[in-house]
């Protein structure tokens, strides 16, 4: 009998439906309101709450995001290895292939200027534009002379490019500033000085930085050199931070969720006033309902003008919870410096406010589903009775 | 010729409270032709809503045959009771029961809001015969008890409806309204619709072309049977005031000619052939 219907007659239905649900709705308008409100409410949290742990996670992410990147190899001390040499670094060159490799002598000094004095890790490095940037000066592609000196330390002791800096006791000018790093990296370079590797007279490097692309790039160039390098012999240990990356972005998510979750339970709550709502609604019109009904509306049609009450309930709160969100959002931004833009701007925090929407009305519909269905199956009968 | 709606045998039981059933209605043979105004009297409590409710397809005989235009309909799914009511059944109550969230003409247009196609105009020209054309978009609250009562009059005949079931169409009037109403029914009545009105009141029975009279679930003079005399004295009385019904039924034939209702003249005729050949009663047949 249903069978042949189409899409449009479908559509066609709901026209009146609507109409009708929307005039019952203004009826008791104190009532709607606050139904409407609930749902506003829990569609706030869910969006609100929804994009707060987004924008945690996208900023950690922003912060720590790197040093999945970056892969420390240093000699293995327990197999009586103490330094890499110079066949050591080539052997990891040929394991990683593509990304940079930057061996480094380590030391630690004193160092100091006429801004006064701190205690600094001090690398020896030949290649230092392979996996740092310079913010004053400029880095040389080979380190021949001159300290390049890290933005913590820089700014300590307020130093810039062409200063002089006393390290151990001996004067070297500044060739380069570092820019301050924008992750979270094992060697530290804003705390430390990097040398040329002729400053140091030790016969083997003391770690050995690989810096690639991805953390993917970073997983595979570990992976070459454990199987190259340390294949006869364990001559390397390797830190990794893609690991510990993965385990901080689980905690993000595990975070993100706690948060819609209980975005989601002030949503169940706006759901369960909805059902409430319906149901006194329902109860009160019960002779109105038994009026269609008797005079031939079918029950489909009466569950479509109740469906479509507490789908507009829902989406007149899903709608008002939205925008409440990005209001609220826009203000936190305004009156937040800290809160950085391009992080509230992500195109993933449109998907939370996309949820709540769907969320709100689907609250609506699924909430008003047992009274409608209570009310549209109720014989006439019985409703007409007085 | 066929009854608008005939009841064969039909009884009703309800589950009573003790045990025993509760026989709101018992074997209960009616029916009624078109053109037909039939007013059902009787004490409370003796099933006339019942018999309203089963007549109007709200609700299944227990036993017994339920015809609807001469079709079977004793057990129908609830989609196709809808259908039927919504077909040929137009109702009309006591307490009205408009809808007030809904004006006038959409009220009357209610049976087929959910309908492709518009019937505003059909809702509209109906108000309009009923002296309402100026109350289209008043809502229910703003009309009298008398203008609703219309209003659910149009309503009812909004799909050209076979019977028009009536339960207490002027328990809520006052005498003057009361008959005005009826007076519509009467029109209505004359248009071939067979109306049936469930009353306490003694003016419905005026304007009534029968009378029948329920007691405890029990009915007596539900079918015409003139020839037969099977009702006794009351089916004799019955059958009397059908003839009376008759002619008011033609004269207001006569007076409808003028503005030319085909529909009401051909029911007319209808109805004079079949006086001979009297209407078998189902109590016969069986």
């Amino acid at each position: 009998m249903s069978g042949d219907r189409n899409w449009s007659g479908w559509l066609r239905g709901w026209r009146p439906a609507v109409s009708m649900a929307g005039r019952n709705l203004r009826r008791n308008r104190v009532r709607t309101v606050l139904a409407v409100l609930g749902v506003c409410i829990g569609v706030l949290a869910v969006a609100a709450l929804g994009i707060f742990g987004n924008v945690l996670a996208l900023g950690a992410d922003d912060a720590i995001g790197d040093i999945g990147t970056q892969v420390v190899v240093s000699p293995n001390a327990d197999a009586g290895v103490e330094s890499l040499s110079e066949a050591d670094v080539a052997a990891i060159r040929r394991a990683v292939g593509e990304p940079a490799v930057v061996p480094l002598y380590t030391d630690n000094a004193v160092v100091g200027s006429a801004g006064g004095q701190t205690f600094a890790t001090v690398y020896g490095v030949e290649e230092p534009g392979l996996a740092f940037e310079a913010a004053d000066g400029r880095l040389p592609e080979r380190h021949r002379r001159g300290a390049i000196v890290g933005a913590g330390i820089a700014e300590d002791l307020g130093l810039d490019a062409g200063d002089t800096v006393e390290i151990a006791g001996r004067q070297i000018r500044v060739v380069a500033v570092l820019a301050e790093s924008q992750t979270f990296s094992p060697v530290a370079p804003d705390d430390a000085v990097f040398l040329p590797e002729s400053a140091f007279s030790a016969d083997g490097y003391n770690q050995v930085l690989v810096v690639a692309e991805s953390g993917e790039a970073a997983r595979t160039a570990a992976d070459g050199i454990r199987e190259e390098v340390n294949a006869r012999e364990e001559r390397v240990d390797l830190f990794e931070l893609a690991a510990v990356v993965d385990e901080i972005n689980g905690f993000f998510d595990l975070l993100s969720r706690f948060l819609l979750g209980l975005g989601a339970i002030s949503l169940v709550v706006a759901g369960v006033s909805i059902l409430n709502v319906m149901l006194m609604s329902t109860v009160e019109r019960r002779q109105e309902i038994g009026v269609m009904r008797a005079v031939g509306v079918t029950r489909r049609d009466v569950l479509r003008v109740l469906l479509a009450e507490a789908g507009l309930i829902g989406a007149a709160g899903a709608a008002a919870g939205t925008l409440l969100t990005v209001l609220l959002v826009a203000g936190l931004v305004v009156s937040t410096p800290a809160v950085d833009i391009d992080l509230v701007l992500d195109p993933t925090n449109g998907y939370y406010l996309l949820l709540a929407l769907v969320f709100g009305v689907g609250v609506g519909l699924v909430s008003g589903a047992y009274p409608a269905w209570k009310a549209a199956n109720e014989r006439p009968v019985e409703a007409l009775r007085s | 010729m066929t009854y608008s709606v005939e009841l064969r045998g039909v009884t009703k039981r309800y589950p009573g409270g003790g045990g025993e059933p509760v026989v709101a209605l018992d074997a209960v043979d009616f029916a009624v032709e078109p053109g037909e105004f039939v007013a059902v009297v009787g004490p409370s409590g003796s099933g006339k809503s019942t018999l309203l409710n089963v007549l109007g397809l709200l609700d299944d005989p227990t036993e017994g045959q339920r015809l609807l235009g001469g079709t079977d309909v004793t057990s129908l799914s609830v989609a196709e009771r809808t259908a039927a009511r919504k077909e040929s059944i137009g109702f009309v109550f006591q307490d009205f029961h408009l809808l007030p969230t809904l004006s006038a003409v959409e009220n009357v247009a209610l049976p087929t809001a959910f309908d492709p196609g518009d019937a505003t105009d059909r809702a509209a020209d109906l108000l309009d015969r009923f002296g309402l054309g100026d109350r289209l978009d008043h809502d229910p609250s703003e009309l009298s008890g008398g203008q609703k009562q219309r209003v659910a009059i149009a309503r009812a005949l909004i799909n050209d409806p076979a019977v028009l079931l009536a339960d207490e169409p002027t328990g809520n009037l006052d005498t003057e309204t009361g008959e005005a109403i009826l007076a519509e029914f009467e029109r209505v009545r004359a248009e071939g619709v067979a109306v049936i009105a469930v009353t306490h009141d003694p003016l419905v029975e005026e304007y009534a072309d029968r009378v029948v009279e329920l007691t405890d679930g029990v009915l007596v003079g539900g079918v015409v049977d003139k020839g037969r005399d099977r009702g006794g004295d009351e089916g004799v009385d019955a059958a009397e005031r059908d003839d009376t019904g008759r002619d008011d039924a033609e004269r207001n034939d006569a007076e409808r000619d003028d503005t030319g209702r085909d529909d009401a003249e051909r029911n007319d005729a209808e109805r004079d052939v079949t006086e001979d050949r009297r209407p078998v009663t189902p109590s016969e047949e069986r």
